[in-house]
């Protein structure tokens, strides 16, 4: 297959400098046509500078990228009619209301009116925005803007789309509305590069994910194959009050290599992996050691990302926040 | 011109009158500052037009409306520029230019609203002079030429706004470049005749082009409609909007080389 048709976002020792500072040092990307990609990383890691280049906001100091099958250098334009982006800084017009921005973004695209009108109404219902159509973007709440944002990447029924940490500052409840969508759009075809700083997101959205770190890719993998490289799953067991805990992380360092844990409770890393917990619970049933409750953690992204770089991503908590996950991939 | 860059011209133009609208907080003080001034000059002044040498006018109104016009367009202009930095600060710009828009509509855009206030605002002030019994001897005709060479100064210095705009990429910047205008109004014959100026000012104010525009204008008011005094006065506005022109295509190309 050709490029195009396999790859709508190709990027080959990709580059840029802003005066001394190496933003970008050399990505290779290659992602598949409807997939969902998250580039994850914090603050200054080179995702939007990325994205920029992507989308032919910014040029390329070195290397190449091809987005939809066009240069994002020498076609500028044609990528530009074929994908849509949703920028970090929903940077809306606050003077002008949701209906009219869609109007102007069609107009943009040269699609004629009698399409743009009914497909205005479409998009406008699509994200939820209806009734606030014809208000102006000023009086919208934060989770309203990137729903409008999205509905304007939207008009032109773009092959690639390029959300730039689509849910940064936003209330769980607007961010679970993003997510649905992004969803629904990439089940419809859509392909999606989303960067994140946070991991739930990537985790929760994306099918494919790479790490960048310092302007350079870290890691990349499906969420399971990346966690998967850390390795073990931790299993922690509590004990009821009185139990002999040194018994019980006796018998547990069998499965595998001791985890700190708060007192009443034991861990170990699963050196057989989730497929264990059964011989475990076993063992502790034979022994006769009381069990109050049992969680299995799988690696999270943060443990991917501390484990390449040796920190810990901004809003580690927030994917923790989801609990313990007993899912096993 | 394809018909799609003509739809980005509207487009952009459309939306550039309808931020000066939805912000009128934005322009009162380029409607009330030139009305300000005329109201005090055309009272602390008003015995100066016996002054022997005084152009041959009814009152200090008649003698002063076209320079209200122009300090009003000139005021207004700095709309364009402001709102083009805002646009490149919030990063609407970039909205902007993630799409196929023709690169010309978003300079288009911004100097259509800058023209479109310019011509407006000049009916405003013919409106409210009226009241204080302003004659125009140049007629319906006098009217709209001067309002148009309010609208083309307008639009040229709502040009070199927007290349400040694009240059710096500052609201703050645009808005600096204010008291500028001043100077040039201010050492121009706006405010009094150079038939009754004398020395080094007198020497300034006629190598300033904004005198012989301002002249141009108020010889409709003052004398009737004269074409070849029109042509002198729309050209010097023409002149500085072409440079305008030239200087924010610039501005613009060198922003988007570096980044597109």
């Amino acid at each position: 297959m050709t490029e195009k048709g396999a790859y709508p976002v190709v990027a080959e020792n990709l580059q840029r400098r802003f005066k001394d500072v190496e933003a970008v040092r050399g990505i290779d990307l290659q992602i598949s046509r409807g997939e969902i990609f998250g580039f994850l990383g914090p603050n200054g890691a080179g995702k939007s500078t990325t994205v920029r280049m992507l989308t032919t906001l910014l040029l390329p100091s070195g290397g190449r990228a091809s987005v939809a099958g066009y240069d994002v250098v020498k076609e500028a334009d044609a990528v530009r009619r074929s994908i849509g982006v949703a920028l970090q800084d929903a940077a809306i017009d606050p003077l002008m209301t949701g209906r009219e921005l869609i109007r102007l973004q069609a107009v943009l695209h040269g699609i004629p009116r009698s399409q743009a009108d009914g497909k205005g109404v479409e998009l406008l219902d699509r994200v939820g925005l209806t009734a606030a159509g014809d208000r102006r973007v000023g009086t919208y709440s934060g989770g309203m803007r990137r729903r409008l944002d999205l509905a304007l990447a939207l008009i032109h029924t773009p092959e690639v789309l390029f959300l730039d940490e689509p849910t940064t500052g936003l209330d769980p409840n607007s961010r679970q509305a993003i997510w649905e969508e992004v969803r629904n759009l990439n089940s419809e075809g859509t392909t999606v590069f989303l960067t994140t700083q946070y991991m739930e997101e990537a985790d929760r959205l994306a099918g494919r994910i790479a790490i960048i770190d310092n302007g350079s890719i870290v890691a990349e993998g499906t969420p399971a194959q990346l966690k998967a490289a850390i390795g073990e799953p931790t299993l922690q067991i509590s004990l009821p009050e009185g139990t002999d805990e040194v018994a019980a992380e006796a018998l547990l360092m069998k499965y595998g290599d001791p985890v700190d844990t708060p007192p009443g409770s034991v861990a170990v890393r699963l050196k057989g992996g989730a497929s264990q917990v059964a011989t475990v619970i076993r063992g502790l049933d034979e022994a006769n050691i009381q069990v109050e409750s049992l969680e299995l953690h799988n690696p999270t992204l943060d443990d991917v990302f501390h484990k390449a770089t040796g920190r810990r991503l901004e809003g580690a908590e927030d994917a923790t926040d989801a609990g313990p996950s007993i899912q096993v991939s | 011109m394809t018909a799609i860059v003509l739809e980005h011209y509207a487009a952009l133009s459309r939306r550039s009158i309808m931020n000066i609208v939805r912000q009128p907080i934005a322009i009162i003080p380029s409607l009330t500052f030139p009305l300000l001034f005329l109201a005090l000059n055309s009272s602390a002044l008003a015995r100066a037009i016996e002054l022997p040498g005084f152009p041959p006018v009814d009152s200090f109104l008649q003698f002063m409306i076209s320079s209200t016009i122009i300090q009003g367009a000139l005021f207004g202009s700095i709309a364009a520029g402001s709102d083009m930095a805002k646009d490149i600060e919030g990063g609407f710009f970039d909205r902007l230019i993630a799409t196929p828009v023709s690169r010309s509509s978003i300079l288009v855009g911004r100097l259509a609203g800058s023209f479109v206030l310019g011509f407006v605002q000049a009916f405003i002030f013919f409106g409210v002079a009226s009241l204080f019994g302003l004659n125009v001897a140049g007629g319906l005709l006098g009217m709209v030429g001067v309002a148009l060479i309010g609208a083309t100064i307008a639009a040229g210095v709502g040009a070199i706004s927007v290349a400040i705009a694009l240059r710096t990429g500052s609201t703050e910047a645009v808005q600096g470049s204010f008291p500028l205008i001043f100077v040039f109004l201010f050492l121009s014959s706006a405010f009094f005749p150079r038939s009754l100026m004398h020395g080094w000012f007198k020497s300034v104010a006629t190598l300033n082009p904004l005198s012989h525009m301002i002249e141009a204008a108020r010889h409709q008011v003052i004398y009737g409609w004269d074409t070849s005094q029109w042509l002198t006065g729309i050209s010097i506005a023409g002149a500085i909007l072409v440079g305008g022109v030239v200087a924010s295509s610039f501005a613009l190309r060198a922003r988007l080389a570096e980044k597109v």
